[in-house]
């Protein structure tokens, strides 16, 4: 069957359905990016992008809520990746456990999980009944608060990692994989690393980039942790300035394309790999 | 001291006896199949072997040494699974390679021996293909390849023929034959076709229900089954209820007609209640030449199965399978015809009911 004769066969409604959606979500983008280049009066140009990338302040933000992202994603794999892949291993029971622990994000909004931190962590963390102190107060100094907005990035995270990593592990026969490799000798830091991450890739880089689109334009833990993060900028930036944030606005669209258009291109290599004749 | 000793396993899973008082002893160079139908416990005792599961009681010694509790990769034993297991991320080469790398051979060696490898499975066009672009019986001729590599102590299949289609079966078991021969290695190869086992062994096991019903070379199992559950699983046999008409004469009559058997019939008395099995192609026309047992018998049905030709008598009320070898010139009795049948004493088995 050709291109044109598949084309045919879909009915008339979806193709209402689809250009409407099209609509609903390039329209909006559209206006932005108009917005965004009359900066100056009369003239169409690049005017709002000059400004809001010279801003010293985008330039710090932007770089710290990167390394934020990173911290997140390889603390998260680390997490992740040996945890779905015990689960799938040895206890397939837990698996919905882990599954319903994994979707609170989604249930307990990030106001609370950061009002809980504070809580938690401004004051030392004693063990019970001693004078032992387990963790200094975290909030008190820069590296402390770090670890914590990573910590609190990683919940908010991990829906999308485990879910990525757990279909991963679908695509391949995990079990036998593992046991191949065993009775070839190997550990389970070599299973993991050499095996494993290797075939979950994918998998692995599209659950990263979801990580990367939520850590950077977070805002709520960011402000009352009092992180300077790129979302906070951006959410103090669209309450004074006009054009600079609808040129931001654009460029992140822009660079969430371009991680799917990667997650396409990497997943459509692996799907030829995993099929067998 | 046998290489390879498996003494007194017993397997739990929970309540359930999956392997029940397990006893093997292999040679080194041997090459044992375990048959036996689904879920009897081929593939945990495998297990057992290999390390993945470990026994409820019982031990396991390999070259003397006991391996019974040790991780599966602490011993140096190979295995192949039936959906081949290749590393879809590694190339034939570097699947090869994967076990000597993993034990920190010089690269020198690891090259050299992959390429012996692949010789050995005649892939060297295929060295750098992803296990993707190979055909089913490619792959596990690279896994095949991948376990042997590390030069293991025992080879370990589990049912690796199961996923390929009927010719590429047959010729890859011959295959991994001659492999198995020439390297002089220990394997144990599990399956559920008689056929295979029969065909590829120095020993068959054939289980049952966790048990061992018999252990022996394939012409034993075949020939002198033990049990009834041999003889019903291993070629195809015909089966009748009888009486022990006279124990020390070896005579047994089925429906009123007399069989005269070889043996089975010593330790029983006048009366008892048996089965007997004879092999359709032990059976024969009397016309042609007359064996021991001669019986009057109605023709009730002649298939033709190509080299051979199944023919279907009535002795007394029981229906009996006959199987002579087709020959253009044979001269085929008409269905309905009487003729008479015959066999020799050794071809009538007496089993327990
Ligand atoms: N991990 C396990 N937990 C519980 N029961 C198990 C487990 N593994 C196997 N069994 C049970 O043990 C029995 C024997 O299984 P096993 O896989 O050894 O059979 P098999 O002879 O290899 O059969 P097949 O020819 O179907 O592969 C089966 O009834 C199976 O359900
Ligand atoms: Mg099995």
């Amino acid at each position: 069957m050709n291109f044109s004769s598949r084309l045919r066969r879909i009915p008339f409604w979806s193709w209402v359905w689809f250009i409407l959606g099209t609509l609903y979500f390039l329209l909006p983008l559209y206006a932005t990016l108009d917005f965004s280049l009359q900066m100056e009066r009369d003239v169409i140009g690049l005017k709002a992008y000059e400004k809001a990338f010279e801003d010293k302040d985008f330039i710090e933000t932007f770089t710290y809520s990167n390394l934020l992202a990173i911290a997140t994603i390889v603390m998260s794999i680390i997490l992740i990746v040996p945890t779905a892949y015990w689960i799938r291993l040895r206890l397939p029971e837990a698996r919905r456990i882990v599954e319903f622990l994994t979707l609170m994000p989604f249930v307990v909004p990030a106001i609370i999980l950061v009002f809980g931190l504070i809580r938690i962590y401004s004051s030392s963390v004693m063990i019970p009944f001693t004078d032992i102190v387990l963790i200094p107060p975290l909030t008190n100094y820069k590296f402390g608060t770090n670890i914590l907005v990573v910590a609190g990035y990683m919940v908010l995270a991990m829906p999308y990692m485990y879910r990525s990593v757990d279909t991963g592990m679908r695509t391949v026969d995990v079990l036998t994989l593992t046991e191949a490799a065993q009775s070839l000798g190997a550990s389970w830091f070599t299973i993991i690393t050499r095996i494993i991450l290797p075939n979950i890739r994918a998998a692995l880089l599209s659950g990263a980039l979801l990580t990367f689109a939520i850590v950077v334009g977070e805002v709520t833990l960011a402000s009352f942790l009092g992180i300077d993060a790129f979302g906070p900028y951006l959410f103090l930036l669209g309450q004074h300035r006009a054009y600079e944030p609808a040129a931001l606005s654009f460029v992140s669209f822009i660079l969430t394309w371009i991680a799917m258009g990667l997650i396409q291109l990497v997943t459509g290599g692996q799907g030829q790999t995993t099929g067998a004749h | 001291m046998a290489y390879l000793s498996i003494s007194n396993v017993t397997k739990q899973f929970g309540d359930t006896v999956v392997v029940d008082n397990f006893n093997l002893d292999i040679e080194k160079g041997e090459f044992v199949s375990f048959l036996g139908p689904s879920g009897c416990g081929k593939t945990t005792t495998l297990r057992m072997v290999a390390g993945f599961e470990i026994p409820t009681s019982g031990k396991i010694l390999l070259d003397g040494k006991d391996i019974t509790d040790k991780a599966p990769n602490q011993r140096n034993v190979g295995m192949i699974f039936q959906s081949y297991a290749l590393f879809p991320n590694m190339t034939v080469s570097q699947n090869i390679g994967f076990g000597l790398r993993v034990r920190k051979e010089s690269e020198a060696t690891i090259k050299q021996r992959v390429d012996e490898m692949v010789g050995l499975i005649n892939l060297e066009k295929h060295a750098n293909k992803y296990p993707y672009q190979l055909s089913g019986g490619q792959q596990q001729r690279v896994s095949l390849a991948r376990a042997l590599a590390n030069r293991p102590q025992v080879l370990l299949l589990d049912e690796p023929l199961s996923a390929l289609d009927a010719k590429i079966r047959v010729s890859l078991r011959a295959e991994i034959r001659a492999i198995q021969k020439s390297l002089g290695i220990t394997a144990i190869f599990v399956t559920h076709d008689q056929e295979e086992a029969l065909s590829i062994s120095d020993r068959i096991v054939v289980m049952n229900v966790g048990e061992m019903e018999q252990v022996g070379t394939p012409f034993e199992i075949y020939n002198f089954p033990k049990t009834r559950f041999v003889a019903n699983f291993v070629g195809s046999l015909n089966t009748s209820d009888a009486e022990v008409v006279d124990p020390a004469k070896g005579f047994v009559s089925v429906d009123g007609v007399k069989f005269t058997a070889a043996e089975g019939t010593e330790n029983r008395k006048k009366g008892d209640k048996v089965k007997i099995a004879i092999r359709p192609e032990r059976l024969s026309f009397a016309s042609e030449h007359k064996k021991a047992n001669v019986v009057d018998a109605t023709i009730e049905n002649i298939t033709f199965l190509g080299s051979v030709v199944r023919i279907q008598v009535k002795i007394g009320n029981t229906k009996f399978n006959m199987d002579t070898f087709n020959n253009p010139f044979l001269e085929l009795p008409r269905v309905g015809s009487k003729e008479q049948v015959t066999c020799s004493k050794e071809a009538v088995l007496v089993l327990d009911e």
